[in-house]
């Protein structure tokens, strides 16, 4: 291939802040995190189907809108983990620190997973299947991070 | 055509200025409805496709958050990105191949969410007209519309009479947008000037919604509750918009040419009943006119002034209110597609039109009608 | 159905950085190959079937102002575009758009020139619009992008999960790089070409997020792909041997990006891809394929990441669940082996993004008319397997190609 000389480079922007997208996600949400400062985990079951989503999905594949609130345990089960390595690539750095261990979550009564950082493990010893617990602060906020970080069960 | 294939249900959320709910939902409602119309359950469906544009609903791969409340889930989906008359189209192919027997197809975009006229700037090219910032939608538009209006002599009022009649036929939608009771040429004309000649109620409104409809082929088509058959379909690409003449919509010419071939249609003047439109701004419809042959070239003006698409004329065009009273954008064309439909089959409610065998439908994509697509439907 | 051949493959080189022309122009050096491979020109097309990522270039539409480069002047376009299985689909369009017969030949063209947006930025779009919500609550989005497993993105979930279920170890994922980055090197339309690399070499490379590391990951491409199809009567007119398309089968589930998405998903292991398998079952059954293990010849599975050549090879049904990484082992996947896989280089190697799924089209294709030149593998392929993914790990299409049309009756 015969290569020319460079084209003329001229910038532009794809600017995200003019989108302002709506998600039935957000007033759902709130009823789920309000319960988290009770210690208590929601999940919301589809009447057709019977899946339980958690966190809360506002629509079901089998063209259903899952309404009705069911109390979910806040143990479950590893479905899937990373760790980072030390790296910086694009303009992104990662590994700062100590890694984090990241898991994939399914808590018993739901049928979805959610990620979550998992604390006072061995790296080397996580794997899937593993039984994990949610790490509530003394206080929980009622926000999402409230279930964002667990421990072994 | 290889197969026979017909609509057979169909749907529309009503359309809004901002609506209830996210895409999500409403791409629900609208196939949920569309499923029942056509009183199949989501196991009868064999394939999805949909209709959006990453740059409109402002995220990568527009179509994968669609897969549930499309009813795709573990179905054959894919995604036209283009205007839904497209998707419709890729249904059809996919119909006629054999491999699929039902399609569901769904349009959706919500203006609310977006600045309505951004994405149509990102189609330019971006190392001149972009960087330029002299052509939009709307100045772009207006760029045709005079070019239009020099060479054939259109006056504005010729032009404001299109978006009066539309306007007043949404009054009998009930799920239109943009409706104006007794709308006159004078009311138009004074509405305000957004970019000479095209004045506000001459251009789309900003519109959130979804339509869905569900094609079927063979034998499901014809033990269906309803059927509008797909006749004929011609779609073609016009040249970029500064290489090209303006002044007239030749790839719908050539759209409708191949599409009355595949019909069977010689005049169509005469043999079409009914014509669903998209014309973004309302000089477009005097245009498609001549492109699709209900006038001589030039005469669009002369043909709105005769009254021949009034509702209640020779050949209504638009009884719904067309893209003038709402355009949720990859939905316009689908729905332009679904009110043909309901025009052969009798349900088009208030705005229903007496008689109607053979109905036009009509989708485009790109700033000043790059492409477009032209389908003939057909009753019994 | 009409029989739907192959004519006619054309590439553009694949570079990090093609700076020298802009969009359209490097589309036209994959468009222009093509015309000349099929021997035909702009005037005999019946129409174009077009596809990219246009998050990534920041051109929305693009064909509204290149096709007319491509010979669309005045002829049909159809724009199909499904994030990373974008190539496959319009390859699927175009074989849907013969196949239906609406038109006799058509040219499908995907591409992608990442190096004029930020890949990167233009996928986190997904995760951006789907964060709102979190971020409505006041949550950092550093912190929810480290959760979707930083660059490469929910990958590493997948990888992860897959390696528990099949027994894969990191040295099958330095194998895989080893397999793809050597046949690369056969390739001169690939990207990046490692002749005589090691999997000791790749198990150097810096890890990257566990258990994936910078030797296991695809390069970002600037390339184009076209591909001519036409009926099998014109077919025999251009060339002695064809390619056919007998099938072609996509299947979408329900989204698999764990933790970014605003929403539970109930598609909880993404490397169980039971789309894939449906749309592999699907594609063969169509194709009058019954035993895809013993007939398949070649395979091109989609696989950016390592696991997934070894993944995707189990779920388009090649083998059982979890035998791919002893197979691997056997050298039955090298291109003088039984059943070789990605002869390309696949997508490990080259990933012009909107391209890179029509390009496993393209190389079943090449590899089925002998003329995949170096990499041409050593036995004869008469049926071979073309496979994309995507999407929020929930996109599937996979196409079956053969020397003959699909049997009758």
């Amino acid at each position: 291939m015969e290569y020319k000389d460079e084209t003329t480079s001229i910038s532009g922007s794809w600017n995200l802040g003019q989108w302002h997208w709506k998600h039935e996600t957000a007033v759902l949400m709130q009823h789920f995190l309000a319960s988290l400062k009770d210690k208590k985990v929601l999940g919301l079951k589809c009447p057709e189907c019977g899946l339980v989503y958690c966190p809360p999905k506002p629509y079901c594949s089998c063209l259903s809108i899952p309404e009705e609130w069911v109390e979910i345990s806040d143990e479950g089960v590893v479905t899937t983990f990373t760790f980072s390595g030390s790296w910086s690539y694009g303009g992104m750095e990662e590994g700062a620190g100590t890694p984090r261990i990241i898991v994939g979550v399914m808590l018993d009564g739901s049928n979805t997973e959610m990620l979550s950082q998992l604390e006072d493990a061995d790296r080397d010893h996580v794997d899937v299947g593993m039984r994990v617990k949610v790490k509530w602060a003394d206080e929980p906020q009622g926000t999402i991070e409230d279930v964002m970080h667990s421990l072994p069960a | 055509m290889e197969r026979e294939v017909a609509i057979i249900g169909y749907a529309q959320t009503p359309y809004e200025e901002d609506a209830d709910a996210s895409r999500e939902i409403l791409v629900l409602r609208a196939a949920r409805e569309a499923l029942a119309s056509a009183g199949l359950s989501r196991d009868d469906i064999g394939t999805v496709i949909t209709a959006n544009n990453d740059y409109l609903d402002g995220r990568t791969i527009s179509n994968m958050r669609l897969v549930e409340p499309s009813g795709a889930c573990l179905k054959d989906e894919s995604k036209v990105e283009m205007d839904g008359a497209y998707a419709a189209l890729y249904a059809l192919m996919r119909l006629l191949s054999g491999f699929h027997d039902v399609a569901m197809v769904i349009g959706e975009s919500q203006a609310s969410v977006y600045p309505t006229y951004a994405p149509g700037v990102m189609t330019l090219d971006p190392t001149w007209d972009r960087q330029r910032g002299l052509l939009n939608e709307v100045s772009a538009a207006a760029l045709q519309a005079r070019s239009y209006m020099n060479t054939y002599g259109i006056s504005e009022e010729q032009i404001a009479a299109v978006a009066a009649k539309n306007l007043g036929n949404a009054v009998k939608n009930p799920l239109a947008l943009r409706a104006v009771p007794g709308a006159t040429v004078e009311q138009v004309m004074g509405s305000r000037m957004l970019c000479s000649p095209i004045r506000e109620m001459c251009a789309w409104p900003a519109t959130d919604g979804a339509c869905a409809i569900v094609l079927a082929a063979g034998d499901v088509a014809r033990k269906a509750n309803r059927a509008a058959w797909i006749r004929g379909v011609g779609f073609y690409h016009d040249s970029y918009l500064t290489e090209r003449p303006l002044d007239k919509m030749t790839s719908l010419k050539m759209a409708a040419d191949k599409c009355y071939a595949m019909a069977g249609i010689e005049h169509p003047e005469v043999e079409i009943d009914l014509a669903e439109i998209s014309e973004l701004f309302a000089h477009e419809e005097l245009m498609a006119y001549e492109a699709l042959g209900f006038c001589a070239e030039g005469k669009g003006g002369e043909f709105i002034d005769s009254g021949a698409t009034r509702m209640d004329g020779i050949l209504p065009v638009n009884p719904s209110g067309g893209v003038l009273a709402a355009n949720a954008v990859c939905a316009a064309g689908l729905a332009r597609l679904a009110e043909a439909a309901m025009q052969i089959t009798g349900e088009a409610g208030d705005h229903q039109v007496k008689g109607v065998k053979t109905a036009l439908a009509h989708g485009q994509t790109g700033l000043c009608a790059q492409e477009n697509i032209v389908y003939v439907l057909g009753g019994e | 159905m009409r029989d739907v051949a192959v004519v006619g493959v054309g590439l553009s080189k694949h570079v990090s950085k093609r700076r020298d022309v802009n969009i359209p122009e490097l589309v036209w050096e994959g468009v222009s190959a093509a015309y000349e491979d099929a021997g035909i020109t702009p005037r005999d097309l019946d129409g174009i079937i077009t596809g990219n990522m246009p998050a990534f270039e920041g051109v929305n539409l693009p064909e509204l102002w290149g096709a007319g480069h491509w010979g669309a002047y005045n002829k049909p376009v159809l724009r199909i575009t499904t994030g990373g299985t974008t190539g496959g689909s319009v390859g699927h369009g175009a074989f849907y758009a013969v196949a239906s017969g609406l038109m006799d030949t058509v040219i499908a063209i995907a591409f992608e020139k990442q190096s004029d947006g930020d890949s990167t930025a233009g996928l986190n779009t997904v995760a951006v619009a789907d964060m709102a919500p979190f971020l409505s609550y006041g949550i950092d989005p550093a912190f929810m992008l480290a959760f979707g497993g930083g660059a490469v993105g929910v990958a590493v979930y997948q990888a992860s999960s897959y390696m528990k279920r099949s027994g894969c170890t990191p040295h099958h994922l330095d194998k895989v790089s080893v397999l793809c980055r050597t046949n690369a090197a056969k390739n001169p339309a690939a990207h990046l070409k490692q002749p005589g690399l090691t999997p000791e070499e790749v198990a150097r490379t810096a890890l990257m997020q566990y258990p994936l590391r910078f030797g296991h990951v695809c390069p970002a491409s600037d390339g184009a792909c076209a591909m001519i199809l036409t009926t099998a009567e014109k077919a025999k007119k251009l060339t002695d041997k064809p390619a056919f398309i007998r099938s072609v089968a996509s299947c979408s589930e329900e989204g698999a990006l764990v933790g970014i998405a605003a929403a539970g998903t109930a598609n909880t292991d993404p490397c169980a891809q039971e789309g894939c398998k449906v749309a592999a079952a699907n594609a063969y059954r169509k194709a009058g394929i019954k035993e895809p293990r013993q007939e398949i010849d070649l395979a091109e599975p989609y696989a950016p990441f390592a696991h997934q050549l070894l993944m995707f090879y189990e779920r388009l049904l090649l083998c059982d669940e979890g035998e791919a990484p002893s197979i691997l082992d056997s050298g039955s996947m090298e291109l003088d082996g039984a059943l070789p896989v990605c002869p390309s280089g696949g997508v490990i190697s080259t990933n012009a993004i909107g391209a890179s799924a029509l390009e496993r089209i393209a190389e079943a294709a090449l590899q089925i008319m002998g003329k995949a030149g170096e990499h041409q593998v050593e036995k004869d392929v008469h049926k071979a397997v073309a496979h994309g993914w995507g999407g929020a790990v929930n996109l599937n299409v996979v196409a079956v190609l053969a020397d003959t049309p699909t049997p009758r009756g």
